[in-house]
């Protein structure tokens, strides 16, 4: 008798341990901006593994997002990929391609796609969908914004609440916050619309304000060739050229932030993930606004967004799913962009009490977020690596006097045109 | 003529030396002063650690530290024995497709490692080894550069020295032990600094292999301060690229006679 207690006793157990086993849940996440993003993230994960025992959320931190990229992509080849994985929005035309990552459409309920899924900015969302089915789930999202020097606008005798509205508004403040030396050299420039790296980005937010596009929505085919962006690239060339407002050549993207620091320049556009750095290190008083345009307002998102990898079992789905979820919440949202200064991309985030209290000390965050209304997609194609790189030599040339603007864009479009023929 | 030739040597040397020595001057000067200080070079900034303490705290780097000395030393002294004993069989012994087999090994030195990530990645899955130390070493401890200036340098030994301890009735690893390795100290010090540099140097084999805190190793942990979309904070960076070369810089302060030495002598420049 005993014995066949002991027998279902110890069957209850071995069964009950082995329903309540814990998921393990990888997801790899880039560190692209300053401010403790690493510590961000690795604190949610071990908050949601508190608060869901059944999960244990494992946050791989992985570099770059080129890096992250690679190694997502040799995981998934050799068939451990993680989960899920924060990685820049505009790879995922070569995501699908390579079968690594599968629509969040699969696993949700068409409840949680209306409600969930609709809940996102629809700007951030449209470097998400691919016809129709969202492959990203926002996260680290940013767009480029105005920073300015109050202190120099005051100096300049202009009004610092009253920052540049349009591209000419811009340039003849630029002019008057440049500051020559009794030798004719330029102590402070005007702007700085920095052109190393990635030019490509800002440059589309020119074209967006000159009421252009750059590319289609399907990744196949680009306008870079349109008078729009033609003549975009001809007003940032005339900048430090025939203007003289900003310095000449190359501009290095990481050494901009310190050049606004060191009153080199009085304004500047870069993302919105420096804003925590500006914040902490700016030694003056200083404002955020929208991005001036040609004709109207206009700039690109940017950033990374949450993938699922095709390679997961139903269960791991759920479980990656009630996971991001959580993560999207107000309440993590808020601490998100107060680590990093990445744009919460829910509407929800912004009505919430936590949100509203730190607006109330710090309000800069909410201009990016009302300049999303203005916003289009960054620029996004199939075999995306190769595009970008002909897209960012024809503008760096440009930018260096090499070549004129309109034959460098010329160029580049035809030479892209080649490679996305296939595609369509 | 002769001393000004010899004159205008050094001034080059010293000229060379300190292009070289730039950087690290830079990191150093960037590292100890405030943020408003990184290109203003006055002599009187206050000095602050404060990027020491914010680098240090934004990843593990006491156990980095830790998982980089054991990764350097296992890859190190495994290519010590592999390539010590393979460069001996080609030096000292005949067998069939003897060369053949050597330029298959040669052809190595030719194919980038990158190229073959997702092959050496599946290999690893095969032995259950990813996300572990020696899921990092394993790709690199058949080194052909290892057995290459090994082979070199074992052929320099005269085959005088090799008859006379057989006839004294020495085994091939006796004499490979007592003789050869001796004898090529200089090569193996100087390929032993090439090997640890570049492995101390490697970033991304060791990201992709590796997940966790307990198997990362220095490199990866410092891909963390590079921000590309907010702008490099120089401070903290340079802090941080100090900890992180700080042990061999030390080490090479310490060992310098021996390795410039044994470099001159083994004939790797």
């Amino acid at each position: 008798m005993n014995i066949i207690k002991l027998v279902i006793i110890s069957l209850t157990v071995v069964i009950t341990s082995l329903s309540v086993r814990a998921i393990d849940l990888e997801f790899y996440f880039p560190v692209a901006v300053g401010g403790g993003a690493a510590q961000a993230i690795e604190k949610f994960a071990e908050d949601y593994t508190k608060l869901n025992p059944d999960v244990n959320v494992k946050a791989v931190f992985t570099g770059s997002y080129t890096d992250t990229d690679t190694k997502f992509l040799t995981a998934c080849k050799s068939g451990t990929a993680p989960a899920t994985s924060v990685m820049i929005a505009v790879t995922i035309f070569k995501y699908i391609d390579e079968e690594c990552v599968m629509a969040w459409d699969d696993i949700l309920t068409q409840d949680e796609i209306d409600n969930w899924i609709g809940g996102f900015y629809p700007a951030f969302m449209a470097n998400g969908q691919v016809d129709g089915k969202t492959y990203g789930i926002p996260f680290q999202r940013s767009t480029p914004v105005l920073y300015y020097n109050k202190d120099a606008f005051r100096a300049a005798g202009l009004d610092p609440e009253n920052p540049p509205k349009t591209w000419d508004e811009q340039l003849e403040v630029a002019k008057k916050l440049t500051i020559k030396d009794s030798d004719g050299n330029v102590s402070q420039y005007g702007i700085r619309i920095p052109s190393a790296g990635f030019p490509y980005w800002l440059f589309s937010a020119i074209v967006y304000g000159n009421g252009g596009k750059i590319m289609n929505d399907n990744g196949t085919e680009t306008y870079i060739n349109s008078p729009e962006a033609i003549e975009a690239l001809e007003k940032l060339v005339a900048l430090s050229t025939t203007e003289g407002v900003m310095r000449p050549g190359i501009l290095e993207w990481g050494s901009t932030p310190q050049a606004f620091f060191e009153g080199q320049t009085a304004m500047m556009w870069t993302t919105t993930g420096n804003l925590t750095n500006v914040r902490n290190n700016a030694p003056f008083d200083w404002g955020v606004a929208f991005i001036p345009g040609i004709k109207q307002f206009g700039a690109p998102v940017g950033g990374g967004n949450f993938y699922l990898s095709i390679d997961t079992t139903e269960e791991e789905q759920q479980a990656t799913k009630d996971f991001v979820k959580w993560i999207t919440e107000p309440k993590q949202s808020v601490a998100w962009t107060k680590a990093t200064g990445y744009v919460a991309p829910r509407a929800e985030t912004w009505e919430s009490d936590e949100m509203k209290e730190f607006l109330k000390e710090f309000p800069y965050p909410a201009v990016a977020r009302d300049q999303l209304e203005y916003a289009g997609p960054e620029f996004s194609t199939y075999e995306q690596p190769k595009t970008v790189s002909i897209f960012n030599r024809a503008l760096e040339a440009a930018v260096a006097g090499e070549k004129d603007p309109k034959t460098a864009l010329l160029e580049a479009h035809a030479e892209i045109d080649k490679i996305l023929k296939d595609y369509r | 003529m002769y001393s000004f030739y010899k004159n205008i040597n050094i001034i080059g040397a010293w000229l060379l030396g300190f292009l070289w020595l730039l950087p690290l001057l830079y990191a150093i000067w960037a590292s100890i002063h405030p943020i408003e200080y990184q290109v203003k070079f006055d002599l009187f900034a206050p000095l602050t650690l404060y990027n020491f303490e914010n680098a240090w705290s934004q990843a593990p780097f006491a156990r980095y530290m830790f998982n980089t000395f054991i990764y350097v030393t296992m890859t190190t002294s495994c290519q010590f024995i592999l390539c010590s004993l393979t460069a001996f069989a080609f030096a000292r012994y005949e067998f069939p497709f003897k060369n053949i087999l050597f330029g298959l090994v040669l052809i190595q030195l030719m194919i980038n490692p990158e190229i073959i990530l997702i092959e050496n990645y599946k290999t690893i899955k095969f032995l259950n080894l990813i996300d572990t130390i020696p899921a990092i070493s394993l790709p690199y401890i058949a080194s052909a550069f290892g057995i290459f200036v090994l082979r070199q340098a074992f052929k320099t030994v005269p085959k005088e020295l090799d008859d006379s301890a057989r006839i004294d009735g020495a085994g091939a690893l006796r004499i490979l032990w007592h003789v050869y390795i001796p004898l090529s100290i200089p090569t193996f010090l100087a390929y032993g600094l090439v090997s640890i540099s570049y492995h101390w140097n490697n970033y991304l084999w060791p990201l992709i292999i590796t997940n966790s805190e307990e198997t990362r190793i220095l490199n990866v942990g410092l891909a963390i301060f590079s921000m590309e979309e907010s702008g490099i904070e120089w401070a903290t960076i340079s802090a941080g690229t100090l900890m992180v070369t700080a042990p061999l810089i030390i080490a090479f302060i310490i060992f310098q006679r021996q390795f410039v030495e044994s470099f001159a002598t083994s004939g790797i420049k």
